[in-house]
């Protein structure tokens, strides 16, 4: 089900809040059992087949994490366990996403007849990266026991399920413990209404309106310079606002709930380095890279060069994550490659003089902007060979087409450049503060005023006004 | 009530307000003439046929349906009116497979026409999936049902462009409103309905359509890199089981239709382009030519013919864009040739035209 269609905005998402707060008054049980359920529903109107292997995985690692957590084993066996529950987990993700992936690299290698054709299970990413986390820290005794009906929600809560943000136990499980949550509070209610609102604008009218034009360089005729520039710029913004209204979307109905979610996007495109956009870029999937890959691989402790080596490790593994193909490979050794020149620059660069500090930040930002949508290149193309033939045409500028259409669409980029680099984002609007459980403050009270109600208001129609009937969320493929 | 549940509430109506007003304009404005001809506003036509050819079917006046892909796109209803003396609706959509043609004609026979001519390929019996899980063609919108009504309403782009054809009414505006639609940003950019797709009459034939293109064409098909993908969708099975399921299955539930199915002249270079690079390709082409028309032949309401092996205008190469696209002056010659009955299959040899074409395939040698 997309939350981006009128059967979960209309019907799934006003019944699953009644139910919850129904129950709410009743029990504290009753409301988490409710939501895993809804949960499970939501999960199986598209993918019902894959329910049993979601299932299957919550308990394996429900027992893994027993195991670590309440049986008394030696430090041996603990071990033994943690490998057991991660190698599981991640033969499972080998199985599902990157054994066709294997099998053409070795019938192109050996020339071998090997098929594979499996189905890619929507989420496997995500709700594997989520319960790997839930091992690790289990293993290093920084978990409680958890419920099974909690542990339950906490991967399959259908907010995040399908393309995150990827979840932390420890922030999640004992906001579902609360009692206050399963009561309704019209505050969270009506700021959780307004988010989600921003998010569902984002994709309908902002990812989905931008779309087409990214064929300009990804479509079947081969593009001139400026096509290739607009094609790839549609592409940075179409995933850009198609990701963050999905995760807006997803703190919003989650805060309806009375459940913080983990912010995901911080204005990436504003970043004026590469180790910035990591930090406001899919900030869940960065944090979980860093504390369960590159700080267990040694992270900066072991000198430079390991550290570089680090950093290439986990991005390679992180492009890998995304999908399997050399194209997303390629992606994540750029950004590797782009991280370690921005460390290599802090660190031995030269310092620079107050007076030219402005422009230096300007000419960052710029350079910046240009090597992510450079990799993002890489990130959507079909292959290796389309991704380079589209930036041979961005480095070709004798040919040039410009007609009536290339300005049409110039302008229409030029709108998102604006929104992206000037606008606030969502949370600077809203307030929203994860760490600290706030929103709104703003518009507590009477202090909201009727014209950033009926702005709200029109941003809500206009989001529904956009939804289109074919029109997934990009990040459900990875 | 608290002041934030009221501000909910104040919330959802407004926003059910701006969303009813949206669905109230598209409704009077009825872009697509879905509920009543245009006579408020004027009407405006959309280029995206697999659209607009759900509103065309509705409220145009037509006893003959023209069908077929970017091969047919081009025709002037006028022009196929002029020569064979009906009333036409083209209904011809860019890339379109068997499935789509089948569902919009299934659509249109609810209007009860005497005549379909059809333009048909081995190409568009590839395998192609379901209908509703089309992104491209709005199924629902032909079906009439609540969801396709919901979708057409509640669309947001729908009322942009009921708002622009409002203002495009509204006297003082309309030359101005007219200079901005230039079908870049807006859907409805074309005035007249034979002009839905059709050159433009200023268009440069000789520059579009020339020897040089064709062999330029040619030979970027025969590339190493570019052999695989001709023979991608050719497979012998899934072409006639979308034949049996599109075709027959249409032409043998309306027997009181006239179907004249026409295989176009394609330059005798994309024959030759199969023939040197991928031959499998060609054989399959050719085996499905020789069951589609046994298969066709067997049904009294259908006329065939085979135009591909019209050597006066599949070997003048500068007739073509391509390997494929021919000029507006060959869609004169096939009206024609439709007209006098020229290039007909006999039932009686439903493969001899087949045996000219292979003929005429092996013989030909490219100019180097």
């Amino acid at each position: 089900m997309l939350f981006n269609s009128y059967a979960f905005i209309f019907l799934f998402l006003p019944v699953v809040l009644a139910g919850y707060f129904w129950l709410g008054r009743r029990s504290n049980l009753a409301p988490v059992i409710w939501l895993a359920l809804a949960s499970l529903v939501f999960y199986s109107v598209s993918n019902w087949q894959f329910v049993a292997l979601l299932l299957a995985s919550i308990a394996f690692n429900y027992l893994i994490g027993y195991l670590l957590i309440a049986a008394k084993l030696a430090p041996a066996v603990r071990l033994a366990a943690l490998t057991v529950g991660v190698t599981g987990d991640l033969v499972v993700l080998g199985i599902f996403k990157y054994a066709g992936f294997f099998a053409a690299n070795l019938n192109a290698l050996f020339a071998t007849h090997f098929v594979v054709n499996i189905l890619l299970p929507v989420g496997i990413s995500f709700y594997t990266f989520t319960q790997i986390a839930f091992l690790v820290d289990a293993y290093r005794g920084n978990v409680a026991r958890y419920a099974l009906p909690h542990y339950a929600l906490f991967v399959t809560y259908f907010p995040h399920l399908i393309a995150g943000p990827i979840l932390h136990h420890k922030d999640m499980i004992p906001q579902f413990e609360r009692e206050e949550a399963k009561h309704p509070q019209a505050h969270l209610i009506l700021c959780g209404l307004i988010i989600f609102a921003i998010g569902l604008f984002k994709k309908t009218c902002l990812a989905d309106g931008i779309q087409p034009l990214v064929s300009q360089a990804f479509g079947p005729n081969t593009p001139t310079f400026d096509q290739a520039w607009i094609g790839a710029l549609a592409y940075t913004f179409q995933l850009y606002f198609d990701f963050s209204g999905y995760s807006d979307m997803a703190i919003g109905m989650s805060l309806m709930f009375g459940i913080f979610l983990p912010l995901n996007f911080n204005s990436p495109y504003k970043a004026t380095s590469i180790v910035d956009f990591w930090r406001r870029w899919h900030m869940t999937l960065s944090q979980f890279l860093r504390d369960y890959l590159y700080i267990p691989l040694g992270g900066n402790r072991h000198g430079s060069l390991l550290r570089y080596t680090n950093l290439m490790i986990t991005m390679l593994l992180g492009g890998l994550w995304h999908g399997a193909a050399w194209t997303f490979v390629v992606w994540g050794a750029l950004h590797g490659v782009y991280l370690c020149v921005n460390h290599a620059w802090s660190n031995f660069g030269p310092k620079v003089a107050p007076r030219f500090e402005k422009a230096v930040n300007l000419a960052a930002f710029i350079l910046t902007f240009f090597c992510v949508v450079v990799a993002w290149v890489f990130f959507r193309a079909e292959s290796m060979a389309s991704a380079l033939s589209v930036l041979s045409k961005m480095a070709d500028p004798s040919n040039i087409a410009f007609g009536r259409a290339e300005m049409a669409y110039a302008v229409f980029i030029a709108i998102y450049v604006a929104i992206a680099w000037f606008a606030p984002n969502t949370q600077e609007i809203m307030g929203y503060d994860h760490k600290n459980r706030k929103v709104g403050e703003n518009f507590e009270g009477a202090r909201l005023r009727p014209l950033y109600l009926y702005a709200a208001a029109a941003v809500l129609a206009f989001g529904i006004l956009g939804i289109q009937q074919h029109s997934e969320f990009i990040y459900f493929r990875f | 009530m608290s002041i934030a549940a009221k501000n909910i509430i104040r919330l959802l109506v407004a926003s059910a307000a701006i969303v009813a007003a949206a669905a109230l304009l598209t409704f009077i404005v009825d872009p697509l003439q879905l509920f009543r001809p245009a006579r408020l506003f004027a009407a405006m036509y959309s280029p995206d046929t697999r659209m607009q050819n759900a509103g065309l079917i509705r409220g145009q006046p037509f006893d003959t349906v023209f069908m077929g892909t970017s091969l047919a796109v081009h025709f002037r209803q006028s022009d196929i009116d002029r020569a064979l003396g009906v009333r036409s609706l083209k209904l011809a959509m860019t890339g379109s497979n068997s499935q789509e043609q089948s569902f919009v004609l299934e659509t249109a026979m609810e209007r009860r026409p005497k005549r379909v001519i059809w333009q048909m390929d081995d190409w568009i019996f590839r395998n192609a999936g379901e209908i509703d899980a089309n992104i491209y063609l709005p199924a629902n919108l032909y079906r009439r049902n609540a969801a396709g009504l919901s979708e057409y309403l509640l669309s947001g782009a729908m009322a942009r462009e009921s708002l622009w054809l409002a203002l495009r009414s509204i006297t003082p505006l309309t030359p101005l409103v007219a200079k901005l639609t230039n079908g870049v940003v807006f859907k409805f950019p074309i005035a007249e309905v034979d002009d839905i797709n059709a050159l433009r009459r200023d268009t440069d034939i000789g520059s579009a359509y020339n020897k040089a293109k064709a062999l330029a064409a040619f030979r970027s098909m025969i590339e190493p890199g570019a052999r695989q993908s001709l023979s991608a969708g050719y497979d012998l099975a899934a072409m006639i089981a979308g034949l049996q399921r599109d075709a027959v299955g249409l032409i043998a539930g309306n027997p009181d239709v006239q179907f004249d199915i026409y295989f176009p002249p394609y330059s005798i270079l994309q024959f030759v382009a199969l023939r040197d690079a991928s031959p499998a390709a060609l054989q399959i082409g050719y085996d499905f030519t020789a069951f589609a028309f046994e298969r066709l032949l067997q049904f009294p309401n259908v006329r065939l013919y085979d135009f591909r092996v019209a050597k006066e205008v599949t070997h003048d190469l500068g007739n073509y864009a391509d390997v494929l696209h021919h000029s507006p002056a060959v869609d004169l010659k096939i009206l024609s040739w439709i007209a006098d009955g020229k290039y007909r299959v006999d039932p009686r040899a439903p493969l001899a035209s087949l045996e000219q074409l292979k003929a005429q395939v092996a013989a030909y040698r490219v100019e180097p």
